[in-house]
């Protein structure tokens, strides 16, 4: 049995804008098992982002996190200070972006930058970590990695730039490798052969990876469990199986009946009707209600919690609430 | 490289003679200047013979191409007013001109950086709001009136510095503040914007993310991508230095270029005038080369072709 060893409890992470405050990620609890893929699905404004940035505290004015615990490791991260935050960042819990070219300073070598971190946090001298870093690029499958050690970031192709991220990510074995849409810039087959690297290299360093995207194919390919975001909170959290099988929300229903499959050509893709509400004036009751096909009054009215409606499988809608209380 | 600044070098020759030409033209069209070389009461042979000895007689053309054939060979004429060859006589001033520039270029420089950086790492703060405001001020404060508030508070009434000329290094302390201040000003708005935007990009979020100390955060990854552009504004001040401090040269009767030039204009000395303009034009495209050489060793993702 996999144990958790990160747990997130009530975080609530507010952008404190002029226009108002904004409750980017609100009441958001969760937990990352040993060795597991955690994937958190959403539309963009969903607060997935800001949920793994407010994990490696990295969340800058005028964002702030208001309330809540980051438990890892049986210490709580919100109270950490910057200087032990440091020690965290990038040698327990690494990350990697999006976009691998801006990513990567342009005006450092490769190697200097997957460097620095060992040196940083494994206290090398530089030609070790020099010798760490070459051998980091074969791990990743760069070709002629000593070459590449002294080449900058716009001289390398897309694929190989997110192949040294995921290099410098792993570089001081982290227990977490947070994946912030690791392959969304990149073309379709350079995507399966980054997660599939991924993959293999999980099981060699042992990591865990809470992966934020929102594309459902990767889901399918690489997560164990999924937390689906709407409007700042967690809407439904269950195993990848399940979700794709008995999805219980009807925002996961819509964004899985909008996504096209393969075996389903000819079935027509439904998109989910209308956009994310404004989240300075978030609606008092479920923040999808506008969106539902099945709202009903209770739904514009009072908030849904987060219920059990299954072990392991989490539903916030009114629907699941009622026939969980008939049975 | 060396191919590319061979190029760039080959290009300063038809940029010096359009130069030539435009400064040629006018002096040619600012008057004659036998009128200015004999006494008033000249007779008409005297005046006719000194003009058909100059060459004045000639044609436009021709005598832009005598002026030119001459200038390869380094003879920019005579200057009347100091009766020498008139690039030696700018050559000799070159060296004051330098030096001031030098020191209000350094002046700048350590006052911009930290100011600009502070300014941008705390932005909103009380620091950040006492350095904008200074640059505001030191760049709206004209050199001259610098000038003479710096005089009369150091030199006039306390009496710790000289009030003008050159010779020792007190000598150089007020103009090189006076010139430096409004660069100063101008540099810790660059650092400050090209800091704070540089602060948002995604690979300092990276860079945070690898939980490396905040000082190397900002002065490893920010700033060395701020020199790029830091770099080359500097390398352009300081050809406008060379060749534009001219009130502050006048005001601290500092003996450099910008001195000579005012004083040969208001004389008329023509052959002086032109070998400035000259000797400044090809400090301005040398320094510009010279950016554009240190912006590309700064900024990998460019190449030299």
């Amino acid at each position: 049995m996999k144990e958790p060893f990160i747990h997130i409890k009530n975080l609530r992470t507010y952008f404190h804008t002029e226009d108002g405050t904004v409750p980017a990620v609100d009441d958001v609890s969760l937990s990352i098992n040993k060795g597991e893929i955690l994937a958190i699905v959403g539309e963009s404004g969903s607060g997935k982002s800001v949920t793994s940035l407010s994990l490696m505290r990295l969340i800058d004015p005028p964002g702030r996190i208001e309330s809540g615990e980051i438990l890892f490791e049986g210490h709580n991260l919100v109270d950490y200070s910057m200087k032990k935050m440091r020690a965290i960042r990038g040698n327990k819990i690494a990350m990697i972006f999006q976009e691998p070219l801006t990513s990567l300073n342009p005006v450092f070598t490769v190697g200097n930058q997957i460097s620095e971190s060992i040196i940083e946090h494994q206290h090398k001298s530089k030609k070790e970590a020099k010798q760490l870093t070459i051998e980091m690029l074969t791990k990743v499958g760069i070709p002629r990695p000593d070459r590449v050690f002294h080449s900058y970031p716009h001289a390398l192709s897309g694929g190989m730039r997110q192949r040294v991220m995921i290099a410098m990510a792993l570089s001081c074995n982290p227990e977490l490798l947070i994946a912030d849409e690791p392959t969304t810039a990149l073309d379709v087959t350079i995507q399966a052969q980054i997660l599939h690297l991924m993959k293999e290299l999980i099981i060699e360093f042992e990591t865990s990876i809470l992966l934020i995207t929102h594309d459902l194919g990767v889901v399918a390919e690489m997560a164990d469990r999924v937390i689906v975001m709407y409007g700042g909170q967690i809407v439904e959290e269950t195993d990848v199986f399940t979700l794709f099988k008995h999805p219980k929300h009807p925002y996961t229903k819509g964004l899985l009946s909008s996504t096209p499959k393969v075996h389903e050509l000819k079935e027509e893709l439904v998109p989910i009707p209308g956009s994310v509400p404004n989240p300075i004036d978030y609606p008092i009751g479920c923040r999808f209600a506008d969106r539902c096909a099945l709202v009903m009054e209770t739904c514009r009215t009072v908030h849904p919690e987060l219920i059990e409606v299954k072990p392991g499988h989490l539903v916030r809608c009114w629907l699941h609430e009622r026939k969980g209380e008939g049975t | 490289m060396m191919h590319y600044i061979v190029r760039r070098m080959l290009q300063i020759i038809p940029v010096l003679l359009i130069i030539s030409f435009i400064v040629f033209t006018l002096v040619f069209i600012a008057g004659d200047p036998v009128a200015l070389m004999l006494p008033e009461d000249a007779a008409l042979e005297e005046i006719e013979q000194l003009r058909e000895s100059l060459g004045l007689n000639e044609p436009f053309y021709i005598q832009y191409g005598n002026y030119v054939f001459r200038m390869i060979q380094g003879d920019f004429g005579e200057s009347f007013r100091y009766g020498q060859d008139a690039l030696s006589v700018v050559l000799e001033r070159l060296p004051a001109t330098f030096e001031l520039a030098i020191a209000a270029i350094v002046i700048a420089i350590m006052i911009a950086i930290p100011f600009g950086i502070w300014s941008a790492t705390k932005q909103n703060s009380s620091i950040d709001l006492i350095a904008t405001g200074a640059a505001v001020v030191g760049k709206a404060m004209p050199n001259f009136w610098l000038g003479i508030m710096l005089i009369l508070l150091f030199s006039v009434t306390l009496g710790v510095l000289p009030v003008s000329g050159r010779g020792s290094i007190a000598h150089l302390i007020l103009p090189a503040i006076t010139l430096g201040t409004g660069i100063a000003a101008e540099m810790t708005r660059l650092i400050r914007s090209s800091m704070l935007e540089i602060l948002n990009q995604d690979y300092i979020r990276t860079a945070k993310s690898k939980g490396i100390k905040s000082v190397h955060v900002i002065y490893k990854h920010a700033f060395r991508n701020a020199l790029i552009p830091f770099v080359t504004i500097t390398a352009l001040q300081t050809s406008t230095l060379i060749g534009g401090a001219l009130i502050t040269e006048t005001v601290f009767a500092w003996p450099g270029i910008g001195q000579l030039l005012i004083q040969a204009v208001n004389t008329r000395d023509m052959a002086i005038v032109q070998a400035c303009v000259m000797i400044i034009a090809a400090i301005v495209i040398l320094m510009n080369l010279l950016a554009d050489i240190i912006y590309r060793i700064l900024d990998p993702r460019i190449k030299l072709n």
